[in-house]
């Protein structure tokens, strides 16, 4: 099998595997980032969000041979010390109850808030609603993604 | 003893053994130790303080975002009078130092169930900390007080950390009965406090049971029959072994949907390895099961003469209905849904000669533990169940049947398995929340008062669940002591005459308990047949409720006590805070209209909910704008918590009112993703106001509380609107179009 390099959280993997594999898989049983979640396996539900190259992509729906030469960022790299802007204001907003969408939640949030410093409720509508939480957390996650913009701003 | 309705979710499966209250403490008895040895404290399961001043906390259900990580410890920490910032929490397992605790996380009831208990626990702790501090300063105890983590002297203040004392504690007596608090000094108990376990979360760094990983371990999926009930006919496995990365194909027959099982050094190989498999599948008995079809099965049971079993029987129902001067019925209906949890079925287990160690997302853990011994025919104490964070619960991990799957494979290649259900599987192959149809007659007397109720309720009795048994079955009286069906049975508005009936009638379909089990259905029902004889009384739905809640008075039926003053105060406080009585202004493009429903949960939790919706005039889309919710359920232990199950039920209901539904045809469910089983995501998600209010009645559950209100209100508020009732759910425009 062909063997990929992937480039994630700023170091390089070399991954043997299948072209067709999804990079989800990769980054959850071969580099066992596991942050990183399944939950439809066709881009519906939004758990699996990493950045390629900054923008929020379904890693489901991401085949490895299409990964050449990108860059991702997973949960397990977008900040340091877990104090990205959307982390400190999820946890101050005490959003997650079970938690298992929220890493893919907080991916879209932190990219939507790098492209626009200021989202309306509409901006957050429109790319907070390819994601699901079944345990119906938007609002806090609507009210966190608002504090984590102000906060950014004071900075 | 609680009422029958809990004992059930507490008992009903036969393999579940509890020790009931969960009061067993005293565990580990102090031990006779050399003065200054460090020796860690534990006077009982829930708490261990080490020399070092670290404070151990055991949770003792299981997390699936209803926050028992946080709960739990704030109990013990309470009565422990330990510093919050001090403490660790550690997720107990069935089994050895919890043998004869319940584990088991069910019926709301994680609070309840552990409020006294724990409660005890901490206070222990606190005595024997205080004792030592006595001991070691040769004063009188009661001169001593416990504060933050610290035993005080109060003459000279002197102090000495919980870690100081904790060699000295280990060896004073265990009381027996040591003083609570009175709530009034509570100090962490009622304080709105954050997730304990947040930050893993939002790091991803928590860990799921899918995320667990064991050396050595191999990766399983499985291909299973669509059909209920169905079974491998045949396979040949040569083109699943010829994937790169398969290395076994292995037939499973235990668990709930059997097939065969495709392992892989990795969950992709598996995948492809279960695509390139050829099998043909025995499709069983049930091949032409139709859900549309089971419905109208269903509707005809609405006719039959004789009684189903009794419920409730209060004046004369029937005669009252003869002889009313008007009377109203009409039929609801609730489709089959599916939990769906975002983090699908999943189980580790790793089964050696002698052992077997298990790591699962489960609510039943207890369960885990023994069936598996029974599997694999080892002793308890061999078998190990580790309980990982779940992705969500909602009563589907009340059922393991995922579990001797991962052990059967396991058991088959001598390897440790991680066993994976695809979305499809988990939405497809697993228990649903039963199709219910309910028919409901009123009646009013010459002055429109209204005087006669009869509710009969059809639908499927959770058997599969283990109740009723057949021998109960003969029994009609069991269907009463249980409150079957709960919403019907305890209807809380005072009719002279009432009468409510249940027929069971059982699809194929495995059904369980779904978020607050029976009561959606009935009180969908019950709480739209209300506002539509409001209207047709000509009185406000709202006020037409309050009056037949007299005030004062406590309705006692079967095991449970409700005190109709509590649901009068929460209908007013909700009235109150959604402005009830002001007009919603009527925009050019859309009707506005809102709705009240509410309901008592477990005799314990009162609730009340009204729903502001906007219905498009020609589109007739569906917006829910707004839901207000007022609850009682008597001391709050997490105020945020609470506030954030209110949030989290009432998004649970509208996605069952607005989208949820599973269709069967040929046998198997239609709806095999999230792009056909929707739910409620960012931008349908109303804002919701909760308004808690505390009375000094002991703690009642709220995980499911807020489910059943919301499908009435929300229909009811789309009536006000457009003066349209819809009477099944999922409420769709399509079903409003065709009323117009």
């Amino acid at each position: 099998m062909p063997a990929f390099t992937l480039n994630v959280n700023g170091s390089g993997h070399l991954v043997d595997a299948d072209p067709d594999m999804p990079l989800l898989w990769a980054l959850r049983d071969f580099l066992r980032l596991t942050g990183t979640k399944y939950g439809c396996g066709m881009g519906v539900c939004g758990a699996c969000t990493v950045h390629e190259d900054g923008i929020p992509m379904r890693s489901c729906q991401l085949p490895l041979s299409a990964t050449v030469g990108k860059n991702y960022v997973t949960i397990e790299g977008l900040s340091p010390h877990g104090d990205h802007p959307c982390q400190q204001a999820w946890l101050a907003e005490d959003v997650s109850q079970c938690g298992y969408c929220q890493v893919g939640m907080i991916m879209e949030a932190a990219a939507l808030i790098r492209r626009k410093p200021n989202p309306t409720d509409a901006d957050i509508d429109a790319d907070l609603s390819d994601h699901i939480c079944r345990c119906g957390t938007y609002q806090r996650m609507r009210r966190a993604i608002h504090r984590a913009a102000r906060e950014v701003h004071k900075t | 003893m609680r009422t029958t309705r809990r004992s059930f979710l507490k008992t009903s499966l036969k393999t579940s053994v509890f020790a009931g209250t969960g009061l067993a403490l005293c565990f580990e008895l102090p031990r006779s130790v050399a003065v200054d040895e460090p020796v860690t404290f534990e006077p009982n399961a829930y708490i261990s303080i080490t020399p070092d001043n670290v404070v151990r906390l055991w949770i003792t259900r299981s997390e699936m975002g209803q926050g028992v990580r946080t709960t739990l410890p704030m109990m013990l920490a309470e009565e422990l009078s330990a510093d919050w910032s001090q403490i660790e929490y550690m997720q107990a397992m069935p089994g050895g130092r919890f043998k004869g605790i319940r584990l088991r996380t069910s019926g709301s009831g994680s609070t309840v169930g552990t409020y006294d208990a724990l409660r005890k626990a901490g206070a222990t702790a606190r005595q024997m900390l205080i004792a030592a501090a006595a001991e070691r300063w040769r004063v009188d105890a009661s001169s001593c007080r416990a504060d933050q983590g610290s035993v005080v002297h109060l003459g000279t203040g002197r102090k000495l950390s919980y870690g100081n004392l904790a060699a000295a504690a280990a060896r004073q007596r265990v009381p027996d009965n040591p003083p609570l608090k009175n709530p009034k000094d509570f100090r962490i108990i009622g304080k709105p406090l954050k997730r304990i376990d947040g930050n893993g979360i939002v790091t991803g760094r928590a860990v799921y049971g899918i995320d667990v990983h064991v050396p050595g371990m191999l990766h399983a999926v499985m291909a299973r029959c669509p059909c209920v009930g169905g079974k491998v006919a045949s396979f040949d496995a040569t083109k699943s072994l010829s994937v790169d990365g398969v290395r076994h194909v292995v037939p499973v027959k235990s668990g709930l949907a059997t097939g065969v099982a495709i392992v892989a050094d990795y969950t992709w190989a598996a995948m492809k390895g279960r695509d390139a498999l050829k099998v043909e599948w025995d499709h069983g008995p049930n091949a032409n099961f139709d859900s549309d079809h089971f419905l109208t099965q269903m509707q005809d049971q609405l006719a039959q003469p004789q009684d189903g079993y009794f419920v409730r029987d209060d004046g004369d129902a029937r005669k009252a209905l003869g002889s009313a001067a008007k009377k109203l019925e009409a039929t609801y209906e609730f489709p089959f849904q599916a939990h769906a949890p975002v983090e699908p079925m999943n189980c580790v287990a790793d089964v050696r000669k002698d052992s077997c160690e298990i790591w699962a997302p489960t609510q039943c853990p207890e369960v885990v533990l023994s069936e598996t011994a029974k599997m694999l025919g080892l002793p308890e104490d061999s078998v190990k169940v580790h309980i990982t964070l779940l992705g969500g619960g909602f009563g589907r991990r009340l059922f393991a049947d995922y579990v001797p799957e991962a052990v059967e494979v396991s058991r088959a290649i001598g390897k440790p398995v991680q066993m994976l259900w695809t979305r499809s599987d988990d939405m497809r192959c697993g228990f649903f929340h039963p199709s219910d149809v309910q028919h409901i007659a009123g009646g009013f007397d010459a002055a429109r008062h209204p005087i006669a109720w009869v509710q009969r309720s059809i639908g499927s009795d959770l058997s599969m669940f283990g109740f009723p048994t057949e021998e109960q079955k003969k029994n009609s009286r069991h269907y009463f002591e249980n409150g079957l069906p709960w919403g019907s049975f305890d209807n809380p508005y005072n009719f002279p005459n009432l009468k409510a009936d249940f027929i069971p009638l059982n699809s194929p379909v495995p059904t369980g308990p779904w978020r607050a089990v029976f009561y959606p259905p009935t009180v969908f029902a019950r709480e739209s047949f209300l506002d539509e004889m409001a209207h047709t009384a000509g009185q406000d739905p709202l006020e037409f409720r309050l009056r037949l809640l007299e005030p004062g008075s406590v309705l006692n039926v079967g095991d449970a006590k409700i005190d109709r003053s509590r649901l009068i105060r929460i209908l007013q406080v909700a009235a109150e805070k959604s402005g009830w009585k002001r007009p919603l202004e009527q925009t050019g493009d859309r009707l506005w209209g809102r709705g009240v429903a509410c309901n008592v949960y477990d005799e314990d939790c009162f609730i009340a909910q009204v729903a502001e919706v906007s219905v498009g005039r020609q589109s007739r889309d569906i917006r829910v704008h707004r839901i207000v919710c007022a609850a009682d359920c008597g001391i709050v232990v997490n105020p945020l918590g609470l506030e954030g199950q209110a949030e989290s039920g009432i998004t649970w209901g509208l996605s069952a009112t607005l989208h949820g539904r599973i269709d069967f045809k040929n046998g198997a469910a239609v709806q095999e993703n999230f792009q056909d089983f929707e739910v409620i995501r960012m931008d349908e998600a109303p804002e919701i106001e909760t308004q808690i209010v505390v009375t000094d009645h002991p703690p009642g559950g709220f995980g499911e509380t807020a489910v059943p209100p919301v499908a009435p209100a929300v229909a009811n508020a789309i009536f006000a609107a457009t003066g349209k009732r819809i009477r099944s759910l999922p409420i769709t425009p399509e079903k409003l179009k065709a009323l117009a």
